[in-house]
């Protein structure tokens, strides 16, 4: 395979990958609404962003729901490798969380919508969480019982040898060393909460709006140049956060 | 009391039994070796003593006390693991801490616990290191020193040095015993290596492959008297004749086909030991002074011829063929620069030993 | 192995998590299951079991739009695999100082909110979008090309959204191969194409497989982005269902459907695996 056709496919990809992501950046900027050529420089479309309020609140429920999924789905699963770390027969058990990958998220959504409306809970906020969840649980279990399995048997006899019961074992030796890949996959339940659409369509009802679906709304009555914006902020959070779980990477091997 | 005693402990893993019925008791304050080929539940039994593992029968006490079904972490019983099992995630410091932070000990009282056995290991540098940045010796003496500063009554050894380099682990067998005198602990130390055992034990028991004890004793009492022709193989190296029991009452003798009859020593007399019963004789390499002069004053006497020979710096070994095509091994110490009598290559030689020098086996 | 330590606290503890999945993942999807065979009143009285729902949905017309579901879903996971396997590979072998920064680079969208991608790809797509008015500017074209509210916009968004998801996995086990064999293969005198497909393709068949399937099973339910980048003219079955499933008397029907759907998919999730792994003891022989 010649190298120049080898550097012609990457280039190519990562180039389809960022134009539309490099010419949204550049145009919010343009003075004029785009996508109309160049007219001049401006910050104005990104000062109307900081006082849509609309905006501000889905941003906030974004952000709530996507806090509480992960903290919800960390807690939950850090309590279940607790019980696995105690010789608790999870085998089975583990099994059952395997299947939020083969299920297309679509088929989730539908089956909780109908599931909330048949025992008659209000969509909201709180739907909202209990099925990021959901989807949080499926990450969170796997890959945290897959780190706890690496961690030496060893290391924990030894503590129990030196007169550390099972609670405190767990605690000072096996939670410090999954904390890396806890804190990795936190990141990573966090950013599908916050950027999640399917999920969000069907179950957040008319009450709640997250920040995917206010994009959806505003898509739906055209293009607006504050959008751009908001598009140039958001992808300076995920790199920021892309970051983050870089150099948590170097510490653990999540890939 | 900081004696251990085992009775009749059994356990199997996956179907197999592993030990059966193993009685055993370790003398307290003593620095014992359980000594075994690999495989054989040496590793297990001192799982079984740390709580690690569970019995499916039997007892263990500690001293008068049955902690057989107490749980690991109240045992006052240590164990420093073949590979170490050091915390990754903390340095030298708070490894060596952990035991004594469960205990909850005032922070001054374990600040002085430790640093008085970081300095005689000589561990002060690397107080805040990560086990990572640490050679093979220094995380082998953290290992060390984390087990035994909250003081244990019984201090388990998995292979400790068995990852370490010849000279390092000659070092270290030496300050082990010194350790272990010092501390007056007891020290139950699980080895594959002879040489280990022998070194720091005042007393070991021999394993065999089946996890049955077959010797239990001193080093010295393995070494020069063992009971079975496993344990006298195991135990260094051995020439072993097959023979039959001759003359038990007059003068003892066995007689070995092709060779000749030669006199023997029965200092104890055993069930096995009956006119014409077919028996092993046991003889050392060094016991036997080879020459291809002719000596008077030795009992026994055999020729051969020089197979190969092996200079092993302070002594040589010749491997000889004997007449009925056995092979033996002879150990001579290089007592001299320039010795006297040169041996060579397919020379015949005279193998001269006492009767006194030999161990009689049973077959 | 353990000593008699455990106690049934843990148990409580561990139970959550269990209870969590039951309640909020099985059961909903056991619920759907059993709702579409049920024969509903006006009023909400189970009446008793019923294929009417099912039937209704093996017509051919709905077959069609599972059929084309289908479809969208291989063809994408088939251009993610070709595109993003030299990618992965791509990745895999570049020194070290620029592999971080072009994973970084792929991530980074893979992390930016999907429905930005959508807009973005709208922005150049679109009737007055960038690429349109570049075009004309150049004065390639006279009257703007509609990309949009077509299949090929859907492919395009599709790919690009899949994409991430095709190629870490592949990554990711090609990071895992002994470098020393590739070396080895060229060194005793292997062409390219025969090193990768005497060696990389069997070593790396398992991430290609997992990145297949991870990007053919959601294709599948994708219904925002025929939604928005295919309009009216494409229907598949996340937009049917979306439209059901929203709709105040169809609720149920929408269910009914995704049942259905989800068992094709199902089927065809089996048959390909099948066909792979065939495929891969084939390479791997």
């Amino acid at each position: 395979m010649g190298r120049i056709w080898k550097l012609l496919i990457v280039a190519s990809t990562y180039l389809f990958l960022y134009v539309p992501i490099i010419v949204l950046l550049v145009f919010s900027f343009n003075t004029e609404g785009f996508p109309s050529p160049w007219k001049g420089f401006t910050w104005h479309w990104y000062g109307e962003l900081l006082h849509s309020t609309h905006l501000w609140q889905a941003f906030l429920n974004s952000l709530i729901v996507a806090i509480c999924a992960t903290s919800l789905s960390l807690i939950i699963g850090v309590l279940l490798i607790f019980y696995a770390a105690q010789g608790g027969r999870t085998g089975k058990f583990l099994s059952l969380f395997y299947g939020n990958l083969v299920i297309p998220e679509t088929v989730l959504a539908v089956a909780l919508l109908s599931f909330f409306t048949l025992i008659s809970i209000p969509l909201g906020l709180t739907t909202l969480i209990v099925a990021h969840t959901v989807l949080g649980l499926g990450f969170v279990i796997p890959m945290a019982y897959a780190r706890f399995l690496e961690i030496d048997l060893r290391l924990t006899e030894a503590s129990l040898v030196l007169g550390a019961s099972p609670a405190q074992t767990f605690f000072k030796v096996t939670l410090p060393l999954l904390r890396p890949a806890l804190i990795a996959t936190a990141l990573l339940v966090f950013i599908i909460s916050f950027d999640d659409f399917i999920l969000s369509y069907f179950v957040a009802g008319s009450t709640a709006q997250t920040l995917s679906l206010y994009i959806l709304s505003m898509l739906r009555s055209g293009v607006s140049p504050v959008v751009n914006a908001l598009s140039a902020v958001l992808l300076v959070l995920s790199s920021f956060l892309v970051l983050v779980f870089f150099s948590l990477k170097s510490r653990t091997r999540i890939f | 009391m900081r004696s251990i005693k085992l009775t009749n402990l059994t356990k199997s893993k996956h179907g197999s039994r592993i030990i059966d019925k193993v009685n055993l008791t370790i003398p307290s304050g003593k620095f014992f070796a359980l000594l075994g080929p690999s495989g054989c539940g040496k590793t297990t039994l001192l799982r079984l003593m740390a709580g690690l593992e569970t019995a499916d029968g039997g007892k263990i006490y500690l001293g008068d006390r049955d902690i057989t079904d107490l749980p690991i972490n109240e045992r006052p019983i240590n164990m420093v693991f073949q590979s170490y099992a050091l915390f990754p995630h903390l340095d030298v410091f708070d490894n060596i801490a952990y035991s004594l932070k469960i205990k909850k000990l005032p922070k001054l009282v374990i600040e002085q616990k430790v640093f008085k056995i970081l300095e005689s290991f000589h561990l002060v540098d690397h107080i805040h290191k990560l086990p990572s940045q640490l050679s093979g010796g220094q995380q082998q003496r953290v290992a060390l020193a984390r087990a035994i500063v909250s003081e244990p009554d019984v201090l388990l050894l998995d292979e400790p040095l068995a990852a370490l380099d010849f000279k390092l682990r000659e070092r270290m067998l030496i300050e082990l015993i010194e350790l272990q005198d010092k501390l007056k602990t007891t020290f139950v130390y699980v080895t594959h290596d002879q040489f280990e055992a022998l070194t720091v034990a005042d007393q070991m028991a021999i394993m065999n492959h089946n996890g049955d004890i077959e010797q239990i004793g001193t080093p010295k009492e393995i070494y020069e008297f063992p009971i079975s022709s496993f344990v006298a193989k195991f135990v260094g190296t051995t020439n072993i004749f097959s023979g039959e029991l001759l003359h038990l009452d007059t003068n003892p003798t066995i007689h070995i086909p092709d060779l000749g009859d030669f006199s023997i020593d029965l200092p104890q007399k055993k069930s096995w030991m009956k006119e014409g019963n077919h028996v092993a004789m046991s003889i050392r390499p060094e016991k036997i002074f080879i020459t291809k002069k002719e000596v008077k004053n030795f009992s026994n006497h055999m020729t051969g011829f020089v197979q190969s020979i092996v200079y092993h710096g302070r002594s040589t070994q010749y491997n000889i063929l004997l007449k009925n095509n056995l092979r033996i091994q002879v150990f001579e110490q290089n007592e001299e620069h320039f010795p006297q009598e040169v041996i060579d290559y397919d020379n015949e030689v005279n193998l001269y030993w006492q009767k006194e020098n030999v161990v009689m086996l049973e077959k | 192995m353990k000593s008699k330590t455990t106690s049934h606290i843990p148990f409580t503890l561990g139970l959550p998590a269990i209870i969590w999945q039951i309640v909020f993942f099985y059961l909903p999807l056991l619920f759907i299951i059993v709702s579409s065979i049920l024969k509903v009143s006006e009023s909400g009285m189970i009446q008793g079991i019923t294929l009417k729902k099912i039937f209704l949905f093996l017509s051919p017309v709905y077959l069609g739009v599972i059929g084309s579901s289908l479809l969208l879903a291989l063809s994408n996971a088939t251009l993610c695999l070709l595109i993003g396997y030299p990618i992965a590979y791509f990745l895999s072998f570049t020194s070290s100082r620029f592999k971080s920064f072009f994973l970084f680079l792929l991530i980074v969208p893979f992390w930016t909110n999907f429905l930005l991608h959508v807009y973005a790809w709208f922005f150049v797509l679109e009737k007055e979008g960038f690429l349109n008015n570049l075009l004309r500017f150049l004065g390639i074209i006279d009257q703007p090309i509609h990309f949009l509210n077509s299949l090929f916009a859907i492919m395009v968004m599709m790919v690009y959204y899949y994409l991430p998801f095709m190629i870490l996995p592949i990554y990711s086990s090609l990071e895992r191969l002994d470098r020393r064999l590739i070396e080895a293969s060229l060194d005793l005198g292997g062409s390219w194409s025969h090193t990768f497909r005497r060696i990389l393709l069997p070593l790396t068949l398992s991430g290609v497989r997992g990145g297949f399937f991870l990007v053919y099973i959601p294709s599948f339910a994708e219904f925002a982005i025929p939604e928005l980048m295919g309009g009216d003219k494409q229907m598949f079955v996340g937009s049917v269902v979306s439209h059901y499933i929203l709709g105040e008397q169809t609720g149920s029907l929408g269910a009914a459907f995704t049942v259905v759907s989800s068992i094709a998919l199902l089927i065809s999730v089996v048959v390909l695996f099948l066909l792979i792994n065939k495929i891969m003891k084939r390479v791997r022989a």
